[in-house]
């Protein structure tokens, strides 16, 4: 689940987002944007503005990726790893990609139950003298509370569309989405009690030295109220700078409908 | 032990209006895939640096990368980065804010470098880096979270003080930060009062009077850790020298400072051949110089300086010039002078020094930059080289990315010659090519510096060979002579100029020198003028070499 190859990601992306692939050949991707994707990504609001207040259809843009290193000299925008425009897409996901509903594919002619489950998937930021990110992806069910913990991984082995297929029909969730979501972050708060926290500590043993360095380095000047001010001041930089904080926040998320068999194979996987 | 815990409660409610309200909601591929874009941009590990696997287009050093490293590590991304000049102490500054903003840590950065600098760190802060930083315009945007450069003297200003000490900065840089060395100036005080958690200070001498320099500069970074400044001076005096002697001390500023010299990074630099190639004009050149020479001195028009200048390069560029001003339709006092001049330049021959271009490389395989000022003398020196048989690509700052890129590749493989109006081209790298003809030089030896440094860099494995052209009897006599030659520019692998000026408040030398032919009655004065100039910028340059002997001698 991890991205490995950016010129498939890329191709996705654009093809997810019903843009024409005009040339998709040897690390080289030619695209033809759509309106909406050009508006989004090329930076013109001046020209999308005008477009639309004089009613002309507008044109959007073609755009050349290049993947392939070797190619980096043609025509087109290399993108790796670092450039701005794959961050450019990775911050429109933030946006595009936050929220869904989605149901299972369901093929049969029988009547089939779908059941409910809330999906998270969470960001767990440390950060104190460093700072590092966790990622966890955490599904509820909301008939009978069970969990899993590795649900992206296994949402991606089914087929899921945002359209009920004919003759599914869904289950009413008996756990609230808002009482499940506070589940899901009690479940992460009592992992997170469970660890050691070295980081923590050294953070805040740190903060606290840094504070005697400061206050030695006033203290003999407290009398004056300008330098007063500048103590408490830079006292607030250095905890800024070294308070242990976890920060938890979530990437995306959402309700997914899933048939009973995928649900009790979800909830084996744990 | 306190850990503070931040919990995410908008997202519930979001999802739940949203469902609520049907709206449109993510496709399963797009959802997807940002879930994978967070997995790629997570920071994994406390420690290390991410930020070079995102600038695959960036040759760091060594050097370099350690210095980033320590700072982010062990200094918690406060310091003093002190670098010997010439050892990229702004790459290593711009890594350190990289790391920082991918981490997600600074969002919001202030970087107070000289006003003459400001628009080379957005540039290299924007191509090296990709971190969106721009300068300060009109309408100031203090309050947005953004990088901004600026200078010292904008930021103090009345207008803008209060709004900035308002802000609370994830980052602040302080370039050229020896400025800072006394604690009773209003710009002490100023970056003392700003709101920061991380801070950087860049400067090439950290010490340079009194030890109680170094004292200042740390407290700026860590208040308190040499103490107060009278037990500081009780403990350790007043010469600077024990900055290097007294192991204590050293021990206490390694914490804080980071200072590589030049011997210790271990980069073989090639040598540098600058030669001087003197070319007469012939008779009939020189005939027309010396009345144009005399028509302009009689003209008030401003612009007069540039005629001249322009002879030196190419007849065109002169001719291009001049017909452009009597095309204004306003009065000109010698208006019939010029006119007469025009049928002047058409009954001259080819250029001498288009000639001593044929003559250099003709009967040689090796690629050859060539740099001019002009564009009309571009377009003629390649018209006169394909004459020649002699293949070239033109380049030019206003070209766009990828033309640029393009041209550099066609020069790589293809064309013997690139012919280039401007340095412009920051960050195009050239060092397969060791050849370079400064056709006619710019009156600002920075633009100079930074030519060279396009072929004269890490990666040139060649001795370098730089071809100075000037005219004799011309003011290009002069300008070589009395600037270039003085300031002993050429014998010096790395510049620290750039320091030098910005020191000395010399913003635009350009129109230093520009003004100076300009106001001068005669080329005696124009040349004492000059002289005077260049004395001051070689004094200026000589205190500096100093202060790197002495720091030599004392770590030794």
């Amino acid at each position: 689940m991890t991205l490995v190859n950016l010129h498939d990601f890329l191709n996705d992306y654009f093809t997810s987002n019903h843009c024409e692939i005009l040339e998709n050949n040897n690390g080289k991707l030619h695209i033809q944007l759509t309106d909406k994707m050009d508006e989004l990504l090329m930076n013109r609001p001046f020209y999308w503005q005008y477009v639309k207040k004089l009613g002309y259809p507008g044109e959007p843009m073609k755009i050349s990726f290049i993947t392939n290193p070797n190619r980096r000299e043609e025509e087109g925008e290399w993108i790796h790893f670092g450039s701005p425009r794959l961050h450019q897409i990775f911050r429109a996901l933030q946006t595009q990609g936050k929220f869904t509903k989605l149901y299972e594919h369901v093929q049969s002619g029988q009547r089939t139950a779908l059941v409910p489950w809330l999906v998270t998937n969470l960001k767990i930021s440390y950060s104190g003298k460093q700072k590092k990110d966790e990622i966890v992806s955490i599904g509820l069910q909301l008939i009978n509370g069970a969990m899993n913990l590795n649900m992206m991984q296994d949402l991606d082995t089914i087929s899921l569309k945002p359209k009920i297929s004919d003759f599914s029909y869904t289950m009413t969730p008996i756990i609230r989405m808002k009482s499940g979501y506070q589940r899901i972050l009690n479940y992460v708060e009592q992992e997170l009690q469970n660890k050691d926290h070295i980081w923590a500590e050294e953070s805040w043993n740190h903060l606290q030295s840094e504070k005697k360095l400061l206050e030695h380095f006033y203290q003999d000047t407290t009398e004056d109220e300008e330098y007063e001010n500048r103590f408490e001041q830079e006292l607030k930089d250095i905890e800024s700078l070294y308070k242990p904080v976890i920060d938890i926040s979530v990437i995306n998320g959402g309700l997914f409908y899933l048939t009973q068999q995928t649900s009790n194979k979800l909830f084996l996987s744990r | 032990m306190n850990i503070e815990l931040n919990r995410d409660y908008d997202f519930i409610d979001d999802l739940d209006t949203k469902l609520t309200n049907d709206e449109t909601l993510s496709s399963w591929e797009l959802f997807r895939m940002s879930y994978q874009s967070s997995v790629a941009t997570m920071t994994k590990e406390f420690k290390g640096l991410t930020a070079p696997n995102h600038l695959p287009h960036m040759t760091f050093l060594e050097h370099q990368l350690e210095c980033a490293q320590q700072v982010v590590e062990e200094m918690n991304g406060r310091g003093l980065l002190a670098d010997e000049v010439g050892l990229g102490k702004t790459i290593e500054a711009g890594l350190i804010l990289k790391e920082y903003m991918i981490r997600g840590l600074v969002k919001k950065a202030l970087i107070l470098v000289p006003a003459s600098l400001v628009n080379q760190w957005v540039n290299e802060l924007n191509q090296k880096f990709y971190i969106p930083a721009f300068s300060q315009r009109k309408r100031p945007v203090w309050d947005q979270d953004a990088v901004v450069v600026t200078s010292m003297d904008t930021a103090k200003r009345p207008q803008h003080k209060d709004i900035i000490l308002d802000q609370e900065y994830d980052f602040v840089l302080i370039d050229e930060a020896h400025k800072l060395k006394n604690h009773k100036t209003k710009n002490y005080e100023f970056v003392r009062q700003l709101k920061k958690k991380y801070c950087l200070l860049l400067t090439a001498t950290p010490v340079q009077n009194k030890l109680s320099d170094i004292f200042n500069l740390v407290s700026i970074l860590k208040p308190g850790y040499l103490g107060n400044y009278e037990a500081f001076t009780k403990q350790f005096g007043r010469d600077r020298k024990n900055l290097f002697n007294d192991a204590h001390l050293k021990q206490l500023i390694q914490k804080v400072m980071v200072r590589n010299r030049r011997e210790d990074t271990g980069i073989d630099w090639t040598k540098r051949n600058v030669e001087t190639v003197w070319i007469d004009f012939s008779e009939d050149e020189q005939n027309a110089y010396n009345e144009l020479s005399r028509i302009s001195k009689e003209s008030s028009n401003f612009s007069s300086i540039t005629y001249t200048r322009e002879l030196c390069s190419s007849r065109e560029a002169c001719y291009l010039s001049l017909k452009k001003m009597l095309s204004q339709d306003k009065y000109i006092s010698n208006r019939s002078d010029y006119e007469n001049f025009l049928s002047t330049i058409e009954q001259l021959p080819h250029h001498a020094k288009a000639d001593k271009v044929i003559e250099l490389i003709q009967h040689t395989d090796e690629k050859f930059i060539i740099f001019t000022e002009y564009r009309a003398t571009q377009f003629y020196l390649q018209w006169y080289l394909q004459q020649h048989n002699i293949s070239s690509v033109p380049f030019r700052g206003g070209f766009k990315r990828g033309k640029k890129d393009w041209m550099r590749q066609l020069f790589q493989n293809k064309a013997q010659v690139l012919i280039a109006t401007e340095a412009g081209g920051e960050g195009i790298n050239l060092q397969f090519c060791n050849n370079m003809i400064n056709y006619d030089l710019p009156w600002n030896p920075m633009r100079l510096e930074q030519r060279i440094g396009r072929i004269h860099r890490f990666g040139q494995e060649h001795d370098v060979n730089i071809y100075n052209f000037a005219i004799k009897n011309t003011m290009e006599e002069h300008v070589l002579n009395l600037l270039y030659e003085k300031i002993q520019l050429f014998e010096r692998v790395v510049g620290n100029l750039d320091a030098i000026l910005a020191d000395l408040e010399i913003g635009d030398i350009e129109k230093e020198v520009q003004t100076i032919f300009q106001e001068s009655s005669t080329d005696g004065e124009a040349k004492i003028k000059l002289e005077n100039l260049s004395s001051v910028i070689s004094y200026a340059q000589h205190n500096y070499n100093e202060e790197d002997l002495d720091d030599t001698r004392e770590s030794s």
